[in-house]
């Protein structure tokens, strides 16, 4: 049909396009590597970051709106060489030998198990209780203004107190006694899901915000419950935010020391590849633990170790999310 | 199967004044009841009511048997909306066959046939945002048709499209709605007039006026339904012997334009605008004409009348010339007090 034929036709110059920014996208990268390789070997970081600013201007000046998107592009990229620079320089300061060694250490295995274990079991407790609550959120109640403050409450917190607002709700003498939090695994998802819900619940809310009701409407007269309508139609609509809303839970949780340095130092938990009960710590806290101890370049290879597998891990949810995407044109 | 809709409710939105929806609407069995309104009359409001989307006072019934209780799902009614509603993560087909596990009988839809019978047989595998508007409007309405609902409410499915589609979906409508009982909502007096068996025309919350097509459009009941319906209002100077002082509404196909001199009243050719074969003249009228005082402490928008006069012509005056306008007695109509 004519619509279809169209819109090949625009898939395909979009595609092209596509694939001219991404040449053009790798360029800047290489250019920027040899840059910044140069700049090192001649012990010359500040140099590169000046490099950074003006082609950023440079850039901006030819891609966008002349002095403007020179100014705005050099403005910018202060920041990208503010985080950037610092992670360069920190990979490329490594020492693989060290590396090396922390990669076999069955400690860090521990480590990097319960920092991965631990995240993911916080990500899935906001996910299931959140996307309900992130529904409501959206669809509007009375109080909800008053609701969606108490879960943006642990952005504003101080997450040491995060983890003592943990230790005064559960466990010995706290509303929930059964749950004994402190060195537990309970205790650290607890802590990790107190810190990291506002950034799911608030991805997830606005993903509901973007389906409109009347798709809600047109299941409800067409035969589908609430509840068929929230499986069927809902669910599946928020699928991507959820997944955002559980990777930044999770990413959130990975890199989360207050609170659990609190409710959590030292951790037992069930180790499956010694198959029993071991003692750990949170990476966060384990990095710390080790700088503390006096050593930096070990502290920094395990921080590169958990950098990378992070990275890997990000990498990864999002090759899968991409591939999930439902079969829609728009 | 008939269909009985009285409803009251108040609806609430931040920052903007409660609305109030009072009004009744009958549909014989088989029979389309065209909901005709301005946007912002309610109309809307009142066919989600109907559907049971929002909480309201009232009732509705299908055949007699009372539906205000029950929740949508359970009303067996189709939905078409103005935007689609189509489910963007299910292809064509399913949306078709969204309803079927619903179905009390367990019958199975047969979505190919419905999409066959709708022309759009051939999109049953792709996705609702791959397709135009027309072929939007047709899944919908064959999603609608699949359930073999009771009642089709439409919410005016044809005014997101362009000119060509409208005009060709309108024709596939009029064909499905034969023989159901419809409510459709709109604002286009056009397609009022070509689906409805009878209208209401909508105003402000309230049903203001109902019945025929012919009744609504030749006899309009107020100023308001003129006006919308598209007729002019014209009020005669009091002492224009029995006219009388009270406005009277006519349509532009039934006003003649005749030789100055010639007519019931005079007036200058503002603009004449093109109307597929005819044009529409707009003409000024002279003096007294269209100048009522509302001494009656009805509302004054009640006995209003315009000082302008649309007329339909094949060879129009040009702008400036000064012309007499012939309004047929038998052709006017006498607002209700």
């Amino acid at each position: 049909m004519g619509t279809g034929e169209a819109r090949g036709g625009e898939t395909r110059s979009v595609a092209a396009g596509w694939l001219g920014r991404s040449s053009l996208v790798l360029a800047v990268l290489t250019l920027h590597a040899v840059a910044f390789a140069v700049a090192w070997l001649l012990d010359a970081t500040t140099w590169y970051a000046v490099f950074a600013l003006a082609s950023a201007a440079a850039l901006g000046y030819v891609a966008s709106d002349g002095p403007f998107g020179a100014a705005a592009a050099a403005l910018g990229a202060v920041l990208l060489v503010a985080v950037g620079l610092p992670l360069a320089t920190f990979v490329a300061r490594q020492e693989p030998s060290v590396v090396a060694e922390k990669a076999l250490d069955p400690e860090v295995h521990r480590m990097l198990y319960l920092t991965v274990y631990a995240p993911l079991l916080a990500a899935l407790v906001t996910l299931v209780f959140g996307t309900p609550l992130a529904y409501l959120l959206s669809r509007g109640f009375a109080g909800d203004s008053l609701v969606q403050s108490l879960v943006d409450l642990p952005l504003v917190v101080p997450h040491s107190v995060a983890g003592l607002l943990i230790l005064f709700g559960f466990g010995q003498g706290a509303a929930f006694e059964f749950l004994p939090v402190l060195g537990t695994v309970p205790g650290m998802v607890l802590a990790l899901t107190f810190v990291s819900a506002p950034f799911a619940v608030n991805v997830v809310r606005e993903g509901f915000d973007a389906v409109d009701r009347r798709l809600e409407y047109a299941a409800r007269i067409h035969g589908a419950s609430r509840w068929e309508t929230f499986r069927r139609v809902d669910l599946p609509l928020v699928k991507r935010a959820m997944l955002t809303g559980g990777v930044m839970a999770w990413a959130r949780s990975v890199s989360e020391f207050g609170a659990v340095a609190v409710v959590a130092y030292n951790v037992e938990f069930f180790y499956p590849v010694a198959g029993e009960t071991v003692t750990g710590q949170h990476a966060p806290v384990f990095i710390f633990n080790t700088y503390t101890s006096g050593s930096l370049p070990e502290s920094s290879a395990v921080g590169f170790i958990l950098l990378t597998m992070s990275v890997a891990i990000f990498l990864l949810v999002r090759w899968v999310a991409g591939d999930t995407s439902v079969g829609v044109g728009s | 199967m008939s269909l009985h809709a009285e409803i009251r409710a108040r609806f609430t939105a931040p920052g903007a004044e409660p609305f109030v929806v009072d009004a009744a609407l009958d549909a014989d069995a088989g029979e389309t009841l065209v909901v005709l309104g301005p946007s912002g009359s309610g109309k809307t409001l009142l066919l989600e009511a109907v559907a049971g989307f929002h909480s309201c006072e009232g009732r509705v019934a299908v055949d007699g048997r009372d539906v205000s209780d029950l929740p949508p799902e359970a009303r067996n009614f189709g939905f078409v909306f103005q935007d689609y509603a189509l489910f963007p993560h299910m292809t064509v087909a399913e949306n078709v066959r969204f309803g079927e596990r619903y179905l009390d009988d367990g019958a199975e839809v047969d979505a190919r046939s419905l999409l066959d019978s709708l022309g759009v047989a051939d999109l049953a595998d792709r996705y609702p945002p791959t397709l135009s508007g027309g072929e939007r409007q047709r899944v919908a309405l064959a999603r609608s048709l699949a359930v073999a609902p009771d009642a089709f409410l439409l919410d005016e499915p044809l005014s997101a499209l362009d000119a060509p589609t409208r005009a060709a979906l309108r024709g596939d409508l009029a064909d499905t709605l034969a023989d159901r009982t419809a409510v459709y909502v709109t604002h286009d007096r056009t397609t009022a007039r070509a689906l409805a068996d009878r209208v209401a025309v909508m105003h402000d919350g309230q049903v203001v006026q109902h019945g025929t097509p012919d009744d609504v459009f030749e006899r309009p009941a107020s100023p308001f339904v003129a006006r919308f319906t598209g007729s002019n209002v014209v009020a005669f100077d009091a002492a224009d012997a029995g006219r009388g002082s009270d406005p009277v509404a006519i349509r532009p196909e039934h006003v003649a334009l005749v030789a100055p001199g010639r007519g019931d009243v005079e007036g200058v050719v503002e603009r004449a605008v093109r109307e597929d074969a005819a044009f529409r003249v707009t003409v000024a009228l002279d003096g007294p004409v269209g100048a009522v005082a509302d001494g009656s402490g009805r509302d004054g928008d009640a006995l209003a009348a315009d000082r302008t006069l649309d007329a339909f012509a094949v060879d129009p005056p040009a702008p400036g010339d000064r012309v007499g306008v012939a309004l047929p007695e038998e052709r006017l109509a006498r607002f209700d007090e």
